[in-house]
């Protein structure tokens, strides 16, 4: 009796000719989560079971895998020949002893000898007699108990379902360039894409020393975090100071954040050329600040090609907070620690920009000096 | 690097780092508690510590000294220890170490009183003495504030405040004062808190004097050291390196208080005047000054004097919560003033030609800050 674990896998199974390649880059991220910890991997049809591991490690796998997207379900379970004697000794294991229940088979083995309704019947009958307290309850039982036939001789018994990240494998939606501010929303919108198969590459915006190295730090703590679920991540880092200080002496007050903004999306379009990322992400939410009108995402639109991706663009603030810290990163995200220094930060800000009028005030900066001498600043930090 | 940050914490004095290793290898590192010859050896050097600790600021047989693990611990014993009932009068330019207690001591149903402070730091004496009554259990008065210098005339307050309420005790937390100011413990003084890390001791080793006959209980239970008031193994090193830095310290406290004195002065007069406007009082200890730099932010010219190769400390933070010091505001400085205040602070160790090329970086970065935020 050997303990397992089985991963199942959610959209893949709708992939018509290109399945191989989806399940290929899943079974890679698996592996990838679990580097460090011994076992193997086998992928009978349509899931994938986890072997030879240390016992005591099954929750800390389960706890590894389940962050992987692209699962559906986990099980922690046995696998066992497939002989019906040996199958009801393992389900007695994870049996109740009272309460209601239910076996559930699932019978890959066309040629074993019993089918699943026969199979559930005689090891349901066998517990009922072997443990007076019990009762059947198909409908809602308390537990449900699942044998799965498997082509090779084994059977796979276990008695749950962990719930996975879902979605698809990282990897196999393109690569996106997230900008990382150290608040709660940005953290969210990487989560979201990455939920989709897309891998990302972060990029934070500093301007030291009107921020300080906590702030940074904790971006790095939320790249980190991100990391788990992303398949590891390269966080760019790339300061704004001077183009902060730029706009300060030339530009009217109420269009720093705006103007900042354009500077911020020119920046992240020039690293998605160097590195290969498709497309901006950013975790903007329609009117949430100031900056985040139709108007403000118009203006910051303008200057760049590629697409930029706001996942959380219709989503209120509460519902942000509610993802926030089921991921994990709600509590390093609201640390005390400014981002971008009040120093310049207007009283007013403009809420409407007119795009004309932003263009005019930004005629007074030599944009792609600013822009160079920023990326000249990069620094890379890998999870 | 110039560190003028010693209000923060001092580097552990290298000689009595040497002298004290003995006590973390094989012949010293017994338990002073242990019954053998090597476990008492420990204990012997413990109490010559204590001896030698004790006669640089008490007279002689009438104090004790509890070794504890930190200045903060030494605080919230002698309060908690202290503030049992009716109310605690203290100032409002206490270390955060006493503040915070008073606020659980407040939670715990105690009134605690706060006297107001004058501008330079230092406690509205007559205020203070107006909010000790009959029901007063403990005034605690910090004796130099950390943040501006400012020297509270701790005899005279004890004094007047036992006047009031003889049985009241009273205690001060001497961490910035221990070591750098002259003073000694006068009678009315029941309990006063030092710190070794101040003074080029260590950090993990601190002391509560103690007034023979004052109450004071313990904070830590366990295996019953320091004569019941705070249990743990002693820590010989620690002790032994607070000692040696300590008596070092001593011996040319007032040669080094007037050599400080000079550098202070050269500080206050050499910081930009269109940019500096100087916090601490002429008769603060010259071990710290402050100043503010009203409309810059302290923390912004704090990373690039730290990037000129100037570290100091700050009374403001990048930061949402405790954007300015609590002890600033009460001095009465508006918070645009408050933004902009930098703690200078000083060692026996920090020299003249440090403090010279302080002063020429500290103004052209804040030249440099004003312009760029101009």
């Amino acid at each position: 009796m050997e303990k397992v674990i089985i991963v199942r896998y959610c959209e893949i199974h709708l992939k018509g000719k290109n399945r191989g390649y989806f399940e290929k880059v899943f079974m890679n991220n698996l592996e990838k989560a679990l580097t460090g910890i011994r076992h193997e991997m086998h992928k009978p049809s349509g899931r994938y079971v986890v072997e030879n591991f240390d016992e005591e490690r099954a929750d800390e796998i389960v706890e590894r895998l389940r962050k992987v997207f692209g699962t559906h379900t986990l099980s922690i379970g046995y696998k066992v020949p497939a002989d019906m004697q040996t199958i009801y000794q393992t389900v007695k294991t994870i049996a109740p002893s009272e309460g209601t229940f239910k076996v559930e088979t699932n019978r890959g083995d066309k040629k074993f000898p019993l089918n699943s309704m026969q199979i559930n019947a005689e090891i349901g009958g066998r517990l009922l007699s072997e443990f007076p307290a019990l009762r059947v309850d198909v409908h809602h039982p308390q537990t449900v108990l699942n044998i799965d036939i498997r082509e090779n001789g084994t059977a796979l018994v276990f008695g749950g379902f962990v719930k996975g990240a879902g979605g698809m494998p990282v990897g196999t939606a393109g690569k996106g360039m997230l900008l990382l501010s150290g608040g709660i929303d940005s953290p969210v919108a990487g989560y979201m894409i990455a939920k989709r198969g897309m891998v990302l590459e972060g990029l934070h915006f500093h301007s030291y020393p009107y921020t300080n190295m906590q702030a940074r730090e904790k971006v790095e703590e939320l790249a980190r975090l991100l990391s788990g679920y992303t398949n590891g991540m390269r966080l760019n880092v790339v300061s704004v100071t001077h183009i902060q200080e730029e706009i300060h002496k030339h530009c009217p007050d109420e269009m720093m954040i705006t103007l900042l903004r354009r500077f911020m999306m020119r920046i992240a379009e020039r690293l998605c050329k160097q590195t290969g990322a498709q497309c901006i992400v950013t975790g903007e939410s329609l009117g949430q600040v100031a900056s985040q009108t139709i108007e403000g995402m118009t203006s910051s639109n303008a200057v760049v090609t590629i697409p930029v991706l706001r996942p959380l663009v219709g989503f209120d603030k509460t519902e942000i907070i509610e993802r926030s810290r089921m991921i994990g990163t709600f509590e390093t995200s609201i640390q005390p620690f400014e981002d971008c220094c009040t120093v310049f930060l207007p009283k007013h800000p403009l809420i409407r920009p007119k795009l004309a009028e932003v263009e005019a005030a930004e005629e007074k900066l030599d944009v792609e000096a600013l822009v160079q001498e920023a990326l000249a600043t990069l620094e890379t930090v890998k999870f | 690097m110039i560190y003028l940050d010693n209000a923060a914490t001092t580097v552990p004095d290298e000689g009595a780092v040497n002298a004290a290793l003995q006590f973390l290898k094989i012949d010293g590192f017994y338990n002073p508690s242990a019954l053998y010859r090597a476990g008492f050896a420990a204990h012997k050097e413990i109490e010559e510590a204590r001896r030698t600790i004790l006669s640089l600021i008490a007279p002689q047989g009438g104090y004790e000294l509890v070794f504890t693990g930190s200045g903060s611990e030494a605080d919230n014993q002698a309060v908690f220890s202290s503030a049992r009932r009716g109310n605690f009068v203290t100032t409002a330019g206490e270390h955060a170490a006493i503040y915070q207690s008073a606020k659980e001591l407040e939670k715990r149903g105690i009134e605690v009183r706060f006297a107001p402070l004058r501008s330079d730091g230092s406690a509205d004496t007559e205020a203070l003495l107006s909010m000790v009554d009959k029901d007063t259990s403990c005034v605690s008065a910090i004796h130099v504030n950390n943040e501006t210098g400012a020297v509270n005339d701790i005899a005279a307050i004890a004094a007047a405040a036992k006047k009031i309420n003889p049985a009241l005790l009273f205690h001060s937390d001497g961490v910035q004062a221990f070591g750098k100011i002259p003073f000694a413990l006068t009678k009315d003084i029941d309990l006063y808190t030092v710190s070794a890390h101040k003074i080029g001791g260590v950090r993990g080793v601190a002391g509560l004097f103690r007034k023979k006959g004052a109450r004071l209980s313990p904070y830590i239970f366990g295996g019953g050291q320091e004569n019941g008031l705070r249990s743990g193994t002693e820590n010989t090193f620690a002790i032994k390196q607070f000692e040696f830095a300590a008596k070092k310290k001593f011996s040319s406290l007032k040669e080094d208080f007037e050599r400080i004195r000079s550098y202070n002065l050269a500080v206050r007069q050499g910081l930009d005047k269109t940019i500096f406007r100087v916090l601490s009082s002429e008769n603060a200890s010259p071990y710290v000054l402050s100043v503010s730099a009203r409309g810059l932010r302290g923390e912004v010219l704090l990373h690039m004097l730290d990037d000129a190769g100037v570290m100091v400390g700050t009374g403001s933070a990048c930061s949402s919560k405790n954007r300015y010091s609590r002890v600033i505001l009460a001095c009465g400085l508006d918070e645009r003033s408050a933004d902009g205040v930098l703690r200078i602070s000083f060692a026996a160790t920090t020299t003249l030609q440090e403090t010279e090329q302080a002063i020429g970086i500290i103004n052209s970065c804040a030249a440099s800050l004003a312009e760029r935020t101009k």
